[in-house]
């Protein structure tokens, strides 16, 4: 039997000569969970595009049911029974679900939209699959989780056969991860095939049955997800053995950043966290675990000096910092990985020349009498674009054309490039290829190993297991436990305090937290 | 005052602000639609001046109908041009908008020269036809409110009638057929209706082409019955009224039309109050639309803030 969808050989190269694929071959039968994986730029994207109609290959064959096929754009795709569902989502914030669903096939009752059917054609789909989401409410008031159900739901209603999921657990919570395989199991017990692409490797595992890796524009190769295991398939990934490993801190410094009694408050007033009190030394790293919105960020955040502190003390070095404005607390020795690297970390349309000085403009090194020292800004972005192996044509390229990865590592050499004292990291994996991960865990290991007090909130557990010295739990803006990272600490643990569960004993909580 | 009061309560007064809504309504629609499709169009203005100046010339040679037809269409092919400009060539809506504006200035007042052989101030000398008015005195025969009620509905432009079902005919495409969710869906998140098929494009430039006859209209009704005849700059910022106009109605059909309304009353005052109050300058009275418009706008937007915040304050 022919495979339900089969690429051959498939080629793009983009206008600006970038071979985005070659010779990509990818085989997926119909009623299976097809995993594609490998890298950021390893052509995952530009694959997906092609089998979407949103991008045309050069070379090479698509065949659906056997059938040689070609889709000029996403309508003709969506007309074969491929569904698509984007990382970033494509919703109408302000409409409701069901007017999300059928948007652009829309039920109809002479020209008037039939709202009665739509609604009841929604509910009966939820229901089918089991992606339960309620038709009514605006999407913009749903969490991530159910936008994306939402996403899933409009794929079907255009009876989409095969269904590709484009990164979909990058933006989910543990938990809602767990929703989300369930549904694609539904999906695949009704007959529907997904196609899955994804960075992390355990998820790639769990869920799908066949996996196609990528490297560098081609197919590396399929293999049966039960006959691999994490390692091989990163080696494969990567081309070469890679160990997401770090060393621990050795001996830590003294007290550096005292945070104590913090409350912070938000925009209308509502109190996002308080009694907030912990400490970090230098030459160590404390984890801030827990799930995204109860505290983390916003700690972060008002230690940087972007949030005010409603009360309490943020000291670093015994010298207060609330009354310091962002500049003043960066000359203090204050650097900061910012959560969301495009909004906040760096200026897009900017060249990585002007990104890597764009905090550093009071320097004499860069800006003499008020001009800017391009020779000096040049030769400073040269040495740490070897520095920090960032994959870009120069200098003088917008931050905005890099990958994700190579993005996040212009963010990390500028605020690394001198060392700092405290060190300030949100989420500095996210949405990064493994060999990225990599190089980026081994530079804040190193930033520690300099004397830097580093905080790190992440929410990949696996990543604050790795690199931190010593973890605390947030939940509702409050610190409910507090660990010393050993081998026998688990991310099942951290859980249950993450979702409040259960409770540590104070004692043990303020011995872990000196 | 007692004076004033008695003119604002008395019919003609009404019908003087039907008769200054109108064109003002129709601009807003157009406003509207644009707006909610993603695009401010801030031609609205240049729009009504040709569609005004279009109409009055081909009401010399042809019947009122067709006059009236000339200017939205008019107003449509600027809407045409705009999206060509906007959309293909990818210029800026915003500069796109105000080089119509621009164009209609000087424009207007080139072919008004060339039309009447030289006037460049009015076409006093065109003999230009009207709108007519819908004669409603068989409702004098109801007993009790008949006279009344001849003397609030009758003798208004025919075009008032139309932009009344045009709101509501505005509303149902809107919230009621696939187009208006489209149109709707394009303005605010585009990228959604793209991966849904919907050719995004498309759809705004029907937009900006609907934006323009419904201004279109508007410039008519202007100069073939507000006034008989054109003169220069005459729509004197009523396309931007209009764009005030279709934030304070926040967004909505219904509510672009009370906003309309709102300043079509004031625009009447301006018209009336010279009479009765002589020693305050006629200068001075008519800039109150503009003020209104200026006063309401902020006003508008504090309370959009106010309410924004409370709602966060609720929900946290």
């Amino acid at each position: 039997m022919a495979p339900l969808l089969e690429a051959i050989s498939i080629g793009k190269t983009y206008p600006g000569g970038t071979v985005a694929n070659d010779g990509v071959n990818l085989t997926i039968q119909a009623g299976e969970v097809h995993a594609v994986v490998g890298e950021n730029g390893a052509g995952k994207s530009t694959l997906m595009k092609i089998l979407f109609g949103i991008e045309q290959h050069d070379r090479g064959e698509l065949r659906l049911d056997g059938k040689p096929i070609r889709f000029a754009n996403p309508r003709e795709a969506i007309d074969n029974g491929i569904g698509m569902v984007f990382q970033h989502f494509s919703l109408v914030p302000s409409f409701s679900v069901y007017e999300n669903v059928v948007l652009g096939s829309e039920p109809r009752n002479g020209i008037k939209f039939d709202r009665q059917k739509a609604i009841a054609d929604v509910r009966a789909l939820s229901e089918k699959f089991r992606l339960a989401v309620d038709p009514l409410p605006p999407v913009g008031q749903l969490p991530v989780g159910q936008q994306q159900r939402v996403e899933i739901l409009k794929a079907l209603y255009r009876d989409a056969r095969i269904l590709i999921l484009d990164e979909p657990t990058a933006v989910l919570a543990p938990q809602e991860v767990e929703e989300l395989f369930v549904a694609v199991r539904a999906l695949v017990a009704q007959g529907r095939t997904v196609i899955f692409i994804a960075h992390k490797l355990p998820e790639v595992l769990e869920i799908s049955d066949r996996i196609t890796v990528m490297r560098a524009g081609k197919t590396v190769g399929s293999v049966n997800a039960r006959d691999v295991t994490e390692d091989s398939l990163a080696t494969m990934m990567v081309g070469r053995e890679i160990a997401l490993r770090v060393d621990r801190a050795g001996a830590r410094g003294p007290l550096a950043c005292e945070v104590k009694n913090l409350k912070i408050d938000a925009e209308n007033g509502s109190t996002i966290a308080k009694d907030l009190s912990l400490k970090v030394h230098a030459g160590e790293i404390l984890g801030l675990v827990g799930v995204e919105g109860n505290g983390q960020a916003e700690l972060l955040e008002t230690i940087a000096g972007l949030r005010p502190a409603a009360d309490g003390v943020i000291a670093l070095d015994g010298a207060d910092l609330n009354d310091l404005s962002v500049l003043q607390r960066r000359q203090l020795g204050v650097a900061s990985i910012p959560e969301d690297r495009i909004a906040r970390g760096l200026a897009t349309g900017a060249s990585i020349a002007e990104n890597l000085v764009a905090t550093r403009l009071s320097d004499k090194r860069f800006v003499r009498n008020g001009l800017l020292d391009l020779k000096a800004i040049k030769a400073n972005a040269l040495a740490l674009i070897e520095q920090f192996s960032v994959r870009a044509g120069g200098p003088n390229v917008a931050v905005g054309t890099l990958s994700g990865g190579n993005m996040q590592k212009i963010v990390v050499a500028r605020e690394l490039s001198e060392q700092p004292k405290l060190l300030l990291v949100n989420q500095p994996t996210r949405g990064v290829d493994l060999g990225a991960t990599q190089f980026i865990w081994k530079s804040l290991t190193k930033a520690r190993d300099g004397g830097a007090a580093v905080l790190l909130s992440s929410a990949d557990l696996s990543e604050l297991l790795a690199l931190s010295d010593r973890l605390v739990v947030f939940y509702r803006g409050k610190i409910v436990a507090a660990f010393v990272n050993s081998d026998d600490l688990t991310a099942e643990t951290l859980g249950t305090y993450m979702l409040g569960l259960n409770t540590q004993d104070p004692e043990t909580m303020r011995a872990a937290l000196q | 005052m007692i004076e004033l009061l008695m003119t604002v309560f008395s019919a003609t007064f009404f019908v003087t602000v039907i008769r200054t809504t109108t064109p003002l309504l129709f601009a807003t629609l157009g406003g509207l639609i644009s707006d909610l499709s993603g695009a401010l169009n801030v031609a609205l203005e240049g729009m009504m001046l040709i569609a005004a100046l279009t109409a009055v010339i081909v009401s010399v040679y042809a019947p009122w109908y067709v006059a009236v037809l000339s200017g939205i269409s008019a107003g449509a092919m600027l809407g045409a041009l705009m999206a060509f400009f906007h959309l293909r060539m990818k210029a800026d809506i915003i500069l796109v908008g105000f080089a119509v504006n621009i164009l209609a200035t000087g424009g207007t007042v080139f072919a008004l020269a060339q039309a009447t052989g030289g006037d460049k101030g009015t076409s006093i000398n065109l003999p230009s036809k009207g709108v007519p008015s819908v004669d409603l005195s068989f409702l004098e025969a109801i007993p009790v409110i008949g006279r009344t009620l001849k003397s609030l509905l009758s003798g208004h432009s025919i075009l008032s009638w139309l932009a009344v079902l045009l709101v509501f005919a505005v509303w149902y495409f809107l919230y009621r057929t696939p187009y208006g969710l489209w149109l709707r869906g394009v303005g605010e998140y585009p990228a959604a209706p793209e991966a849904a098929g919907i050719p995004v494009n498309k759809v705004r430039a029907w937009s900006l082409i609907a934006s323009g006859a419904l201004a279109g209209i508007g410039g008519a009704q202007l100069a073939m019955f507000n006034y008989i005849g054109f003169t220069r700059d005459m729509t004197a910022g009523r396309g931007f009224i209009a764009l005030g106009a279709v934030l304070l109605g926040a967004r909505h059909p219904v509510g672009a039309m009370l906003a309309a309304l709102l300043f079509g009353v004031f625009e009447a005052l301006a018209i009336v109050m010279p009479n009765l109050f002589n020693w305050i300058p006629g200068e001075l009275i008519q800039t109150i639309p503009f003020a209104v418009t200026a006063l309401a706008l902020v006003l508008f937007s504090y309370r959009a803030q106010r309410a924004l915040q409370r709602r966060n304050a609720a929900k946290a």
